[in-house]
Formats: C-alpha cells, sequence, structure tokens
C-alpha cells in the first residue's frame, strides 16, 4: 500500500516536471526567434518590430489580458468600441515587450528554474539575464489552452506587467468615467508615439 | 548632530501618528464586484496624487536631465569600476541591513549579513570586492520601512518625494530613522567629514539608476500614465522585499482567460 501511495506521489512530481520542461523548451525557442529578430542585422527596425510583434501575438493571451487590464469599464463598452481596445491593446503590448527585450538582445540569458501551479494550471518559468555588472529575474507565467501554450503575465524583478497595466489603466479611466472608448483615444496615440520610437 | 536628533525626533514622532491613523486607509479598496475578471485590487491609497503628479513631474525632468545622463555616463565605465563601486556601497549598508534583519527576527540572516560585512570590509578591500558570495553569504536587504512593515504598520498614503522618488508614509519614516541611525553616516559627521552623506547618497542613487536604465526607458516611453505605473510598481517591489520573496508567489496571478485567442 505504501509502495502505491509512494508510486503515485511520484507520478505526480515527473508529469509536474514534463509539464514545466515542455513549457520551458517552448519558451526557450520563442525568445530566441525574438532576440534573434534583434540581432539581424539585414533587418530594418521596422521589419524587426513587425516579426517581433508577430511572434508576441501569436503567444501571449493578448485578448485575455486585455479584458483583464481593463477591469470594470469592459462591461459598459460596445462590441466594436471593446474590439477595437483589443487590437490597440495587443499592438500596444507588442510595443512594451518588444521595448524591454530590445535592452536585453546583447545580454546572456538563461532560464533557470521551472514549476508547475496545479492549483492554477500555470507553469512558472524564471529567467537569469546577465550583464556584466549583475543580473535581472524574469518570470514568465505560462498557461495552455487547446494544446497551445499562451504566455498570460511577466513579471520583471517582482513586477508584474499585466498588474502594472491594470493599474495604470484604471488610473486613467476613472477620469473618464471608466469609457472604454476614451482609452482607445489615448492608446491609439501612444502607440503612435512609441512605434515611431522603436522603429527610428 | 545633537541638534539634528532634536529636530528629527518630534518629525518622526509625528509621522507615526500619522502612520497610525493612516494604516485604516489601506482598507479603502474597490469592491471586487467592480471587477469581474479577478479578485486583485488596487489598493493603493493616494489622497495627495495632485502634488504628486507634480513633484513626480519635477523628479522626471530631474531625471531626463541629470540622473539619466550620469548614470549613462556611468555604465561606460569598465565593468570592474562599477562593480567595485557598487559593492563598496552595498557594503556600507550591510551593518544597519543586519541590524533590521534583527529587529524583524531574522537572526540567521543577521548574522550572514555580518558576516558578509565583515569578509567583505577586509578580504575584499573594503567592501570593493564582493568575496562573501563564494562563501554563501547572500546579499539580503531590510530597512527600516521593511521591518515597521514587519511590525504591523500600514502603508499609510502614497508620496512622492523630492529628488527621492515613489515612497509612501511609512517608508519615508523609515527613511528618516536610516539618515538618523546609519553608523556609517554618524562615523562620518563625528569625523567632521558630513559632505561624505550627500555624495554616498548620490552616488548610490547614481548605481541604482545605471541598473534600470532600459526598464525605466521602456515603462516611460510606453505608458498611457507614466505616474501610475510608477506607482503600482513601487507597491509590488516593495510588498515582494517586505515578505522577502524572490519568486512571483506573492504577485496576483490575473485569472485571465483564453478561450478565444
Amino acid at each position: 500500500m505504501r509502495l502505491i501511495k509512494f508510486f503515485y506521489i511520484f507520478l505526480i512530481f515527473v508529469s509536474f516536471d514534463v509539464k514545466a520542461n515542455e513549457v520551458k523548451n517552448w519558451l526557450n525557442k520563442e525568445i530566441d526567434t525574438i532576440i534573434s529578430a534583434y540581432q539581424n542585422n539585414n533587418l530594418s527596425n521596422e521589419n524587426k518590430f513587425l516579426m517581433i510583434e508577430d511572434t508576441i501575438n501569436n503567444n501571449f493571451a493578448g485578448t485575455g489580458i486585455a479584458k483583464f487590464v481593463a477591469g470594470k469599464s469592459w462591461n459598459g463598452a460596445s462590441k466594436e468600441v471593446k474590439l477595437e481596445y483589443i487590437k490597440l491593446f495587443k499592438r500596444h503590448l507588442a510595443l512594451n515587450i518588444s521595448s524591454m527585450m530590445q535592452g536585453y538582445s546583447d545580454q546572456k540569458y538563461e532560464l533557470t528554474n521551472s514549476s508547475y501551479d496545479e492549483k492554477n494550471k500555470v507553469t512558472l518559468i524564471d529567467m537569469e539575464i546577465f550583464s556584466d555588472t549583475g543580473s535581472i529575474q524574469v518570470t514568465w507565467r505560462v498557461k495552455k489552452s487547446k494544446e497551445r501554450l499562451f504566455v498570460i503575465d511577466l513579471l520583471v524583478a517582482d513586477i508584474s506587467l499585466v498588474v502594472t497595466k491594470r493599474s495604470e489603466f484604471n488610473s486613467m479611466l476613472k477620469n473618464v468615467d471608466y469609457n472604454l472608448g476614451e482609452l482607445n483615444n489615448k492608446l491609439r496615440s501612444q502607440n503612435d508615439s512609441s512605434y515611431q520610437k522603436i522603429i527610428n | 548632530m545633537n541638534k539634528l536628533t532634536q529636530i528629527l525626533i518630534p518629525i518622526i514622532i509625528l509621522l507615526f501618528s500619522f502612520n497610525v491613523f493612516a494604516a485604516a486607509s489601506d482598507d479603502v479598496k474597490t469592491s471586487s464586484a467592480d471587477f469581474e475578471t479577478t479578485a486583485y485590487e488596487d489598493e493603493i491609497y493616494d489622497p495627495l496624487e495632485g502634488i504628486n503628479r507634480a513633484v513626480f513631474r519635477f523628479n522626471n525632468v530631474a531625471d531626463k536631465v541629470i540622473l539619466e545622463p550620469v548614470a549613462k555616463g556611468y555604465k561606460k565605465l569598465p565593468s570592474p569600476i562599477q562593480s567595485g563601486v557598487g559593492n563598496f556601497i552595498n557594503n556600507l549598508k550591510l551593518p544597519l541591513a543586519a541590524f533590521n534583519q534583527l529587529l524583524q527576527g531574522q537572526g540567521k540572516n543577521a548574522v550572514e549579513s555580518s558576516g558578509r560585512f565583515l569578509v567583505n570590509s577586509t578580504i575584499g578591500i573594503f567592501g570593493l570586492i564582493d568575496v562573501a558570495d563564494n562563501f554563501g553569504l547572500d546579499q539580503k536587504q531590510e530597512d527600516f520601512g521593511q521591518t515597521l512593515a514587519t511590525w504591523g504598520f500600514g502603508d499609510g498614503f502614497y508620496v512622492v518625494l523630492p529628488l527621492f522618488g515613489p515612497s509612501n508614509l511609512r517608508d519615508t519614516t523609515g527613511m528618516v530613522m536610516t539618515m538618523m541611525t546609519d553608523p556609517i553616516n554618524a562615523y562620518a559627521v563625528s569625523q567632521g567629514e558630513a559632505w561624505a552623506i550627500p555624495f554616498r547618497t548620490a552616488a548610490n542613487a547614481i548605481d541604482q539608476r545605471s541598473q534600470i536604465i532600459d526598464e525605466v526607458n521602456a515603462l516611460r516611453d510606453n505608458s498611457v500614465d507614466y505616474y501610475a505605473a510608477v506607482r503600482s510598481s513601487y507597491y509590488q517591489n516593495r510588498k515582494a522585499a517586505i515578505m522577502n520573496t524572490d519568486d512571483n508567489v506573492l504577485t496576483p496571478l490575473p485569472l485571465i482567460s483564453i478561450e478565444f485567442e
């Protein structure tokens, strides 16, 4: 009986490890795609960004994150406003991540720890980015849905990108009576300005 | 020094009395029913937002004009020099870190920090080389703000300090306590070398800023509301520091739906 119990516990741990390793390999590949885009001198800045944006859109749960970040303004918005917001938010997310990754493109990184949070069905992957004077820790939160993996959050030095965005948007939305259309206008102009900075 | 103490003690008492009342303000939060997507709520209490935003704008200009260019210049120095300066500054923080660890009941960490200080100050040539790391004595920062939080003091309201940046009532109180009790600063004053204190503060600011040039620029260039983004980042970072967690257990997990990606 004791042996059977031990076997079950062993199986659970092994299956968690397999899940975490599967995500780790997948993430490694996607990060390499982004880094290689930055390091490709044959690509213009605009093409580099478009390639990175494509990778981010394919691998981040952009729509779900957009809905979470919009908070209570989501419910009162029309379908058209929501669709436009999702489109704008996905670009905003890509601009944020590519702008951050740009700084890391010439540094070495290593995926250090991986663990599986059974309760929330989320895999956590720690990444250490090394510079000459130290290192910075980034944690990826990854979730599986319909046999596909999606990044649902990115934490740099314990600061969550998604939680920060939600707080930031909420601060703006409370001044416009949680009107998602107003946020769209602001996002559009912010995206234009960020895009110009990243391609020039 | 006595005059300074006479001025600072009433200020601290005043800040503490505010803080006791402000702890209740931490309860001000939005209802979870307001957001259908998550249990995470924005708990930041910012009644001085108007003034804070004005100070934040001033700090942002000062950062762009002075701190960032200096930090970028510092970043161009050979990496052994940067590491040496960083190690030296961090080593000076260790006596007070060890004291705060003791106050928080972290005996093992206090012993490690003291050991770190001794090893780095001697074998590590006045702290320029981080030898202690090789002995498994990790750097663990603790300050009075964290100690007060461990003792149950609430955040109080959010405040942006001129030049010092984001803080809250509790952490500002902690900062004043650090200024008053830091043995290295006290020694400098007793030796008639008080000029070393602002010099040390500036060197620390430059060293810290040089380590987050890309992160700050990414946040500044891509935020719809940069002030709110910094405020949220500050709270998340402090929460993690107070709980002494290196992982993301503390940061609330967003309940994100991915069915319709």
